[in-house]
């Protein structure tokens, strides 16, 4: 059988891993802790995918930092995983054992001299949308992804590029770090096994038009609430209405916010229920007078979540409304106001909140994104799913990328993706 | 909260729900609904219907026959769509509500609490009379249809509106506007209504 061509590579024990998110990390890792040669492909400047932008994991309430940090420390003493960051692939031919994979790396414009002292960030006054904090901020066009980045680099926007800012920037480097002339680049890899670790994006809450997200600031989703609760997000972790930077003390959660639903995705994400409950903890550890409305439709807190779910429950400034908002307008007062019906005792409703914050589910990145047009199949929603027929023939997923998981269940898939590259690279030798 | 004790008087006809499933327009998607509230919650009069859709629905599940055949939700329908657009199980209620209402007066529930089934019946008898509705007669049939005493006193209730109507030319006088090929529909009406008890949708 071939993939996107009938070119099969030389043999190869290497594996390689697609998408550098906890999933991608820890397939990359299990695999080379065995002593596997791994390169650990991510697209963007920095490791740690969506995690890295959550302000706290449920139900701990711990921080995403400390176990990424862990791993980090594991990736920087194997010798035998190569990270490569701003690279994607385009291409996979071959077969098991022996498939080869063309790959576009994107120019970053500073190299590995880079001590992150930061005096590009000074030279230029242009200022890009914050992709960490899913543009609710902006930052100097030359930056560090983030404070716990991995690789610690900065990265500049192609915009100052073509704003002609290179030159300034390459002078104010002190250690000849900065460079404007990078170009973008295609290579090959020759791979034996290739673990598909893409994860997902937020699903986007302009199709829901009903929701009004584009028409008022204080109608945000639920990635930008880990944004607005995390200390290094633009409120510095204060939950502040977006419109006019006061304290949201009656908030609006919002559940099945374009998941189980036919126009949109027709599947539950089965995160965003937890993910609410989390995001209500946030707004009452922060305000002792704040009310937290979740309008569900039933809540999914799976197996040994429920604890939190009636952990949360217990707290009366936190209701339940078992209704699933019909609509949601701008009030004249400028707030956001609920329509719906509350299916207990038949109240039709209009509630005026502070913010209200759709719990947006999680769609593949596969469903736009690239991926090996053979082997891997897709499910009716986009995740990738080991095909019928072809079980075993080199190229497995992992995270959510297969399926819509939690850290924890995305790590189990992982660790279980790398086991089966494993076996994929022995028995094609 | 508290929850009401079961109303042990009401009586549950257990095949209901399934004579609905097999019998209604859309019936059978009937069993998709999640009962998330969204077409209640969406519906621009849904506080003029008793129950609203989503509740309806959930009475024929549990067989409440009599309340769901007299209810007002059907008639007070006015297939504005917005609940089937938004639904997200892609139930089918407004369809759903308007056959619902068909086959409550078809089979005799309606009369008894629904002045909608009145207003319908005399618009139809316009309708396919004329092959137009006129105004007057459909508004004189509809307000007699509730007795002399009543009829009488709902006309004069809105005489002053008729004849504003009439001085602003917005009701005209004299016969019914009538179209010319009055024969040709009712032999279409005969057709339709041979068609419709061959499929069996009567
Ligand atoms: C609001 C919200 C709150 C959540 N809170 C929690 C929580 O508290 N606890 C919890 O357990 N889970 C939580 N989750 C779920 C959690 O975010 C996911 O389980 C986790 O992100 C899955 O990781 P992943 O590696 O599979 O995917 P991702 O984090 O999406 O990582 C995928 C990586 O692949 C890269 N990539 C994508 N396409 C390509 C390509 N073509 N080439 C190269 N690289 C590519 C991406 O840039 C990214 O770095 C939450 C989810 C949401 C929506
Ligand atoms: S997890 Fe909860 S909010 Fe998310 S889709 Fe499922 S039921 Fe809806
Ligand atoms: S919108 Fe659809 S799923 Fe929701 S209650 Fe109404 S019919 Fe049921």
């Amino acid at each position: 059988m071939t993939l996107d061509g009938p070119k099969a590579g030389p043999k190869s024990q290497t594996i390689l891993v697609v998408g550098g998110g906890i999933a991608g990390i820890t397939a990359a890792l299990e695999a080379a802790e065995t002593g596997h040669e791994v390169v650990l492909l991510e697209q963007g400047p920095s490791l740690g995918g969506r995690v890295t932008r959550l302000a706290r994991y449920f139900p701990k309430l711990c921080h995403p930092t400390c176990g990424l940090e862990i791993n980090y420390q594991r990736i920087k003493k194997n010798p035998r995983l190569k990270v490569m960051t701003m690279c994607e692939p385009t291409a996979v031919a071959g077969r098991k054992g022996a498939f080869t994979v063309t790959i576009r790396r994107h120019p970053r414009y500073v190299n590995d001299k880079c001590t992150a002292c930061g005096e590009c960030a000074k030279a230029t006054a242009i200022r890009v949308p914050n992709p960490y904090n899913y543009g609710l901020d902006k930052v100097s066009a030359a930056y560090l992804p983030h404070e716990h980045a991995m690789p610690m680099r900065y990265v500049i926007d192609p915009a100052a590029m073509r704003a002609g800012e290179g030159a300034k920037l390459k002078a104010a480097c002190a250690y000849g770090a900065v460079d404007p002339d990078e170009k973008e680049t295609t290579f090959e890899l020759s791979v034996g096994a290739i673990i598909w670790a893409t994860g997902w994006r937020p699903y986007d809450p302009n199709k829901l038009d009903v929701y009004s997200y584009g028409h008022s600031a204080d109608i945000i989703n639920n990635v930008e609430m880990e944004r607005l609760a995390a200390h290094d997000g633009p409120t510095q972790g204060k939950i502040l209405r977006p419109s006019n930077g006061e304290p949201a003390k009656r908030v609006a959660l919002i559940q099945c916010a374009g998941s189980r639903d036919n126009n949109h995705l027709p599947y539950c994400s089965r995160i965003c229920c937890l993910g609410s409950l989390k995001h209500a903890a946030y707004v009452r550890e922060q305000y002792a007078d704040a009310e937290v409305h979740i309008y569900y439709i039933d809540i999914r807190a799976h197996d040994k979540l429920e604890a939190f779910y009636n952990k949360v429950r217990s707290d009366p400034q936190v209701r339940f409304i078992k209704s699933k908002p019909a609509h949601i307008r701008v009030g004249d007062d400028g707030r956001p106001v609920l329509f719906g019906e509350r299916t207990i005792d038949r109240q039709i409703y209009a509630e005026p909140y502070d913010l209200v914050v759709l719990a947006t589910g999680m769609e593949p990145s596969a469903v736009e994104g690239y991926r090996p047009a053979v082997s891997l199949a897709a499910d009716d929603y986009g995740f990738l799913v080991a095909n019928e027929q072809d079980g075993d023939d080199g190229i497995f997923s992992a995270g959510v990328a297969s399926g819509p998981l939690d850290v924890s269940m995305s790590v189990q898939s992982a660790t279980a993706a790398a086991l089966k590259a494993v076996q994929a690279v022995r028995s094609g030798m | 909260m508290t929850v009401a004790p079961p109303d042990t008087s009401t009586k549950y006809d257990l095949d209901f729900a399934k004579w609905v499933y097999e019998n209604i327009e859309g019936g059978d998607k009937l069993a998709l609904c999640m009962q998330c509230g969204v077409c209640s919650g969406s519906c621009p009069i849904g506080v003029q219907m008793d129950y609203g859709p989503r509740k309806l629905f959930m009475m024929i599940r549990a067989g409440m026959k009599e309340e769901v055949m007299t209810s007002s939700t059907q008639w007070n329908c006015t297939s504005c769509y917005r609940c089937v657009v938004r639904c997200p199980r892609s139930v089918p209620v407004t369809y759903i509500l308007q056959d619902l209402a068909a086959k409550s007066a078809e089979l005799g529930y309606a009369q008894k609490t629904n002045e909608n089934v009145n207003f319908a019946r005399s618009f139809w008898w316009s309708a396919k009379t004329f092959g137009r509705t006129d105004e007057r007669l459909v508004t004189a049939l509809y307000y007699f249809s509730f007795g002399l005493k009543e009829g009488y006193q709902r006309g004069l209730a809105n005489l002053k509106i008729a004849l504003n109507f009439v001085k602003r030319g917005r009701m005209h006088i004299g016969l019914p506007h009538r179209i010319k090929g009055r024969r040709q529909l009712k032999a279409i009406l005969a057709k339709a209504e041979e068609i419709a008890k061959r499929e069996g949708l009567h």
